[in-house]
């Protein structure tokens, strides 16, 4: 297997697991710099690097299962998001970013592919123009990042926590993980680890609220090649930010999917994956 | 027992069912509703009102600060502090207080008290606060600093006033490389630091420590106690003893000559306990602001909100007290008892009370209420 061998060769003797068949989802805490980071890992192939959102680590949802049985999935939780460690001296995105390079390297990834989501969709992005050669292909999903020209990014620290799932996600009913993900109210654990998660992002993002001004002048040195999907009904970060990133990254190309707002890999699980698979396929069979 | 005046200088001059159209009063009701006016008229009522206050005997002249809200439209508090400086002779100035964690340049905090203090002759009684989320919204300041900022603006603001300059500030929020202030209070070491609290636990221990003056606003008696308790365990954490000069309490309060004049003066007090702070909960506790423990004690000190009670019940909890003075002078006498406060501030002037109702009430405050309650 193709995908096997390069993983073996990338990350040398610390998975030896990769030689196995597709593996079971298994949860680890691998430590980078002294932080103990959560990560879902699992599948086989390739290693692809899955950074989320502000939502934090949804875990090994319907997407990543079937992403993963051609890419080896490492979904390391954030420092300050759910069961991570501290990081309380992180003041922006580009400590993140600086923090998930070293994590590559950390967990022996060699240099994997990365999907980020929202804010981990802007960190995957300050990742690859910090250090385009330490990844393969780039996948950003709905990122903030980048100032929008004519909208504006939702203040999604002045709404509650349901007003911010009603802008999310465009129609509950056709999403499939819906009962799993949000039909029970959450436990006083769960509770917590949200107000966690709203807290690290708060720390993450608040002044520039959702951008980094300089990111745009470092993007055109990111010549991987790029897939960036958005949803049409995006009521958090306007789809014109898809369109600035196809822009002024040199090798990028923009997917919007219909009737989805701000979760693609959540409202529309099998459309995503199959978007991610032929993008990240392409070079595999090369 | 002390007693210094206070007014939000309300802006309620706007037909209040247009503000019911909005979820909050508060930086989202927009300012065309703000008349340029009325505001120019009722700054100075409300700053010849102080100055009486200052004539009758009031003990200080409490001043805030709030923004992008018609509850208060006391936008500077070390402006008006400057202003009542030179247009007052003997009360002390009560800013209370200063939004420390909004604040970026300590440095000129410092200097602008200063300044204060040296025009009124060393009467500045310096308050420094964390401020309500809405304050940090309208700063655009990052809330889960809020603590930190608030303790290093404190540390840099009393080291100007402290230490010899020029001195260098590297900090984790402040960097300031040549400080050396010239504007030196009038008070040495510098002026007494007030502290309010509403349901931090960490703000009273902190206090208590450095013995500032700690002064809960508008809560229940048991938990002002509480809250005491906790001042109480930082001064003992230090060695120092807590004595009534060390405590304070904030409530409403208006006289009249009559009991029926007064209680009906008192419904005025009612719009800041309700529809001042309808507002949704992040817009007032932004992510961040609050530890988990002053999350769980404001909880426990708000089992129910002020804007759910009516106004019978806001007098029966002592949240406002309108009465003769004779009638006021012995509910203070019972806020003396209950809580062994040395100052107690009142809040004397609200929503649309009008001049003629709070200059009486000024007047006789002065002449029977403060001699009254200075004996306790």
């Amino acid at each position: 297997m193709p995908q096997a061998r390069a993983i073996c060769k990338a990350s040398t003797s610390a998975i030896p697991r990769c030689i196995m068949r597709r593996m079971r989802p298994r949860e680890e805490t691998i430590t980078v710099g002294g932080i103990g980071v959560h990560t879902w890992i699992g599948g086989q192939g390739d290693p692809l690097l899955v950074l989320h959102g502000a939502g934090g680590n949804r875990g090994w949802t319907r997407w990543l299962d079937l992403v993963s049985e051609r890419f080896t999935v490492w979904a390391p939780t954030h420092p300050g998001f759910g069961r991570s460690g501290d990081a309380d001296w992180m003041d922006g995105i580009d400590d993140l970013a600086r923090f998930h390079l070293w994590f590559i390297d950390a967990a022996g990834l060699g240099r994997p592919h990365v999907l980020g989501h929202s804010i981990g969709g802007w960190t995957a992005a300050e990742m690859a123009a910090m250090s385009p050669g330490a990844i393969n292909r780039l996948i950003l999903v709905a990122p903030v990042g980048l100032k929008p020209e004519t909208g504006e990014i939702l203040d999604i620290f002045f709404y509650s926590p349901a007003q911010l799932l009603a802008k999310t996600i465009h129609d509950p009913k056709t999403v499939p993980e819906w009962d799993a993900l949000y039909g029970t109210p959450p436990t006083p654990a769960q509770l917590e680890i949200a107000e966690r998660n709203r807290e690290m992002t708060a720390r993450l993002t608040w002044k520039p609220y959702m951008h980094n001004p300089r990111l745009a002048h470092f993007l055109p040195r990111v010549t991987n090649p790029a897939l960036i999907v958005w949803g049409r009904e995006d009521q958090i970060v306007p789809v014109e930010c898809g369109e600035q990133y196809r822009r002024l990254l040199p090798n990028a190309r923009l997917t919007v999917l219909e009737k989805c707002s701000h979760l693609p890999p959540i409202e529309q699980p099998d459309a995503f994956a199959r978007l991610v698979l032929d993008f990240l396929g392409g070079e595999s069979r090369r | 027992m002390k007693l210094y005046y206070f007014s939000e200088m309300p802006h309620h001059e706007f037909p209040d069912a247009e503000g019911d159209k909005y979820p909050s009063l508060r930086l989202e009701f927009p300012n065309r509703f703000f008349d340029r006016n009325k505001a120019a008229e009722n700054y100075r009522r409300y700053l010849t009102e102080y100055e009486l206050a200052d004539q009758v005997g009031f003990e200080g002249l409490m001043i805030n600060e709030h923004h992008s809200t018609p509850s208060c439209v006391n936008v500077g508090v070390n402006m008006t502090a400057a202003v009542l400086a030179r247009t007052t002779q003997r009360a002390k100035i009560l800013l209370l207080g200063n939004i420390l964690p909004i604040e970026d340049n300590p440095v000129r905090m410092a200097e602008q008290l200063a300044m204060a203090d040296l025009i009124s002759g060393g009467r500045v009684l310096s308050g420094f606060v964390r401020g309500v989320g809405v304050e940090t919204w309208w700063a655009n300041t990052n809330p889960v600093h809020n603590r930190e900022r608030f303790e290093e603006c404190h540390d840099l603001i009393l080291k100007c006033w402290t230490a010899e300059g020029p001195f260098r500030w590297e900090g984790r929020h402040y960097h300031f490389r040549h400080v050396n202030p010239w504007c030196l209070p009038l008070q040495k070491p510098h002026p007494p630091i007030w502290i309010p609290g509403t349901a931090s636990p960490e703000t009273a221990i902190w206090a208590g420590r450095r013995g500032y003056t700690y002064v809960p606003f508008l809560v229940p008696f048991d938990i002002a106690r509480e809250l005491f308790d906790y001042y109480r365990q930082g001064a003992a954490e230090v060695g120092r003893t807590v004595t009534p000069d060390n405590l304070g309490f904030l409530i409403c309060a208006v006289t009249a000559d009559t009991t029926a004049r007064a209680v009906e003066a008192g419904k005025h007090f009612v719009w800041r306990m309700g529809p001042t702070l309808r507002a949704p909960v992040e817009w007032f506790a932004p992510v961040g602001m609050r530890s988990r423990a002053g999350q769980q004690f404001a909880l426990r000190a708000r089992p129910r909100s002020l804007a759910t009670m009516s106004y019978e019940e806001l007098r029966d909890g002592h949240f406002i007290i309108a009465g003769t003075p004779d009638e006021v002078a012995e509910r203070f006498a019972l806020v003396r008892r209950e809580l062994g406060v040395g100052h107690l501030l009142l809040e004397a002037q609200e929503s649309r009370m009008d001049h003629p109702t709070t200059m009486r009430s000024i007047e006789l405050m002065g002449a029977k209420v403060i001699p009254a309650v200075a004996r306790l």
